[in-house]
């Protein structure tokens, strides 16, 4: 595509040896440049792969609406006529189920084992060689394979259920942005958690059943198997000392417009800490990981 | 270029003692240590294409780990350029080429070429360095046919030439290569021979290469290096290790008619008819002295000299552990 800089780069090399030419990036800022380009090839590659499984996306579209609909007779049938419960109106539980249901794939919440996997395939040691960030590597996967649930489930979940239900949506543009920044946040922080309970295969021989039991765990404590407004007080209360409700319920209160001023500001300052917390958990980890197999050999 | 200096890598195992199994071997603690490379010493110049021999265990893997920076000795040192691999891993890997014949490097279920344009944007190679590259590799492995294909549903052979492909695309100054030609078929072990060969003339790579083919050896490398429980056996020459332990070379004669062939230098180790074989030392007599020898005193209708072969070398050194570990 680009000739003229082929001649141009096999002239250079005919005078100094094309041994090492990544040193001719320009400092810090030509690094970060370069990263942020793997970055995104990387997540380009993941969405890519996501979507060339469109008849299997469908499918898992239509599942979801189905599941979807069916939460939603259920929840009404709770109100039992009331105009609301726990503070949410009939038109909320509709959304909720809506939201929740779009969310599945974008924050893998019936469970992640890539990594787990590629530990257990041997091939991470491969990936360790790399000169890049490991941890860095995988988060540019989930971002694409993130993408691609938000566009292919999440997004004609939500536009089929409006289609056919009055659902509520955000009102102010402000309310659209903070949305969106907890989306992400959510999104980040799913990766986090996801990536730290991968990890424990670097230790254990088959860490499936410590997978599963995180996993069930994020379904219960998050609010994606009902409300967090339904769990009795002291679970609720509990829940609030851990990450988990700022994976789904945070964002679906964003969305709904429960959390205003100072209370969203809060929520979203406390989703953020919770992602850094993690993350930085989960680099330290990382790292206990690879000594572990520079000195043991796996 | 590679500088090792009483390098040894020792693994802690938990070791079952006796009945009990496993609940039993926890309990116990008992454990055993690998000594899976020990006191190993020697130096690789650039340049070099060194043969990095040993039966199975040897060590040989163990060895290739801590020279990528991917295990962390227990103790000795460790240099490439001046640098300790598993201390600057970042910079180091950028500049080392890797192969594992037993496992791909390559990501599973992309197809050849986008694995190839990743690790472009890994390495940082440069657009027009990246595609000329993939250009001069893609015609001498003969990538063209499978490049669209994810790597999960290649050959064996397909694989590892995408993985010389992929370990050379940074034109890196070290290459490792261990048991490349593993369960290759004659074409493809050549192919890839060649391809090893002419990368580093071209290119002034220096290779080190484990196998078991010992052809690989024999086509490859001019220096050779034999491990056997984690120590170095030997270090030098190929030719040279072929004379201190290949013993003896063999002259097949072809006589006119059958007779008794007694010949000074050299003994008779085979007769079948007309058809003599005598082994003889090189120390003892040259190949020409002997054929004269032979000649004046017997018609003879046609003569051959074969080399000891590599293969036969190694196994003695081998079985019957010449070397003395
Ligand atoms: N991670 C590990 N933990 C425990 N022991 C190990 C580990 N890796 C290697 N070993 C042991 O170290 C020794 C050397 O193994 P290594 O893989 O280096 O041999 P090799 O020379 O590559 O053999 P091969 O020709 O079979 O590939 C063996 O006894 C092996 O069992
Ligand atoms: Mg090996």
């Amino acid at each position: 595509m680009v000739p003229p800089l082929t001649l141009e780069y096999a002239g250079r090399s005919m005078t100094s040896p094309p041994a090492l030419p990544s040193a001719s990036a320009p400092g810090a800022r030509g690094e970060l440049l370069a990263s942020a380009r793997l970055f995104v090839e990387v997540a380009r590659l993941a969405l890519r792969r996501q979507l060339a499984y469109r008849a299997a996306a469908f499918a898992g579209l239509v599942t979801n609406l189905f599941f979807g609909l069916l939460r939603s007779s259920v929840l009404l049938a709770l109100l039992a006529g009331q105009d609301s419960a726990y503070g949410l109106g009939a038109r909320d539980l509709v959304t909720y189920t809506a939201l929740t249901q779009g969310l599945i794939v974008y924050l893998s919440l019936f469970g992640w084992w890539d990594l787990m996997q590629n530990v257990y395939r041997g091939d991470v040691a491969t990936d360790l060689m790399r000169p890049m960030s490991f941890y860095g590597f995988w988060l540019a996967q989930d971002a694409g394979r993130a993408l691609a649930g938000l566009l292919m489930r999440g997004l004609p979940l939500v536009l089929a259920y409006a289609l056919f239900f009055p659902i509520v949506t955000p009102t102010s543009p402000t309310g659209w942005a903070a949305f969106l920044v907890s989306l992400l946040l959510a999104g980040l922080l799913s990766f986090a958690y996801r990536f730290l309970v991968n990890l424990a295969a670097f230790w254990s021989p088959d860490a499936r059943g410590i997978g599963r039991f995180a996993f069930t765990i994020v379904g219960l404590l998050s609010g994606f198997l009902m409300p967090l407004a339904f769990l009795p007080g002291w679970l609720r209360e509990a829940a609030g000392f851990t990450p988990f409700p700022h994976m789904v319920g945070t964002v679906v209160d964003v969305w709904l417009g429960k959390l205003q001023g100072a209370a969203l500001a809060r929520a979203l300052c406390e989703q953020a800490a919770w992602t850094v917390a993690l993350v930085l958990l989960g680099r330290w980890l990382l790292g206990r990981a690879r000594r572990r197999l520079e000195i043991g050999g796996g | 270029m590679i500088e090792v200096e009483h390098l040894s890598k020792h693994f802690t195992l938990r070791a079952p003692t006796g009945g009990g199994g496993a609940l039993r071997s926890f309990l116990s603690r008992e454990r055993r240590v690998v000594r899976a490379v020990d006191d190993l010493s020697f130096r690789v110049g650039a340049g070099e294409i060194v043969g990095y021999l040993g039966p199975n265990g040897a060590g040989k893997s163990t060895t290739i780990k801590m020279l990528t920076g991917l295990l962390v000795p227990t103790s000795g040192d460790l240099r490439v350029d001046g640098v300790v691999p598993w201390r600057a891993r970042r910079t180091y890997v950028a500049r080392i080429g890797a192969v594992f014949g037993q496992r791909t490097t390559l990501w599973w279920d992309l197809p050849v070429i986008e694995s190839l344009e990743l690790l472009g944007h890994v390495y940082r190679v440069p657009p027009g360095r990246l595609r000329s590259n993939l250009r001069e590799f893609g015609e001498l492995l003969g990538l063209g046919e499978f490049l669209h294909t994810p790597v999960r549903a290649l050959s064996l052979g397909q694989r590892m030439r995408a993985d010389l492909c992929a370990a050379l695309l940074h034109d890196p100054h070290l290459l490792f290569l261990d048991e490349p030609t593993i369960g290759l078929d004659v074409v493809a072990k050549e192919r890839i021979r060649e391809f090893v060969r002419r990368v580093n003339r071209e290119r002034g790579t220096t290779v080190l290469l484990t196998t078991h083919d010992l052809a690989d050896v024999q086509k490859l490398c001019r220096r050779v290096m034999i491990i056997d429980h984690g120590r170095l056996l030997y270090d030098g020459d190929l030719g040279a290790l072929q004379d201190r332990f290949g013993g003896e070379r063999r002259l097949v004669v072809d006589l006119a008619e059958a007779a008794d062939v007694e010949v000074e230098g050299a003994r008779v180790v085979e007769r079948d008819g007309p058809r003599v074989t005598l082994a003889f030392r090189r120390e003892d007599v040259s190949a020409s002295d002997l054929i004269r020898r032979v000649t004046e005193r017997h018609a003879v209708r046609d003569l051959s000299v074969l080399e000891p072969d590599i293969e036969g070398t190694v196994r003695e050194i081998y079985e019957k552990n010449l070397l003395g570990a």
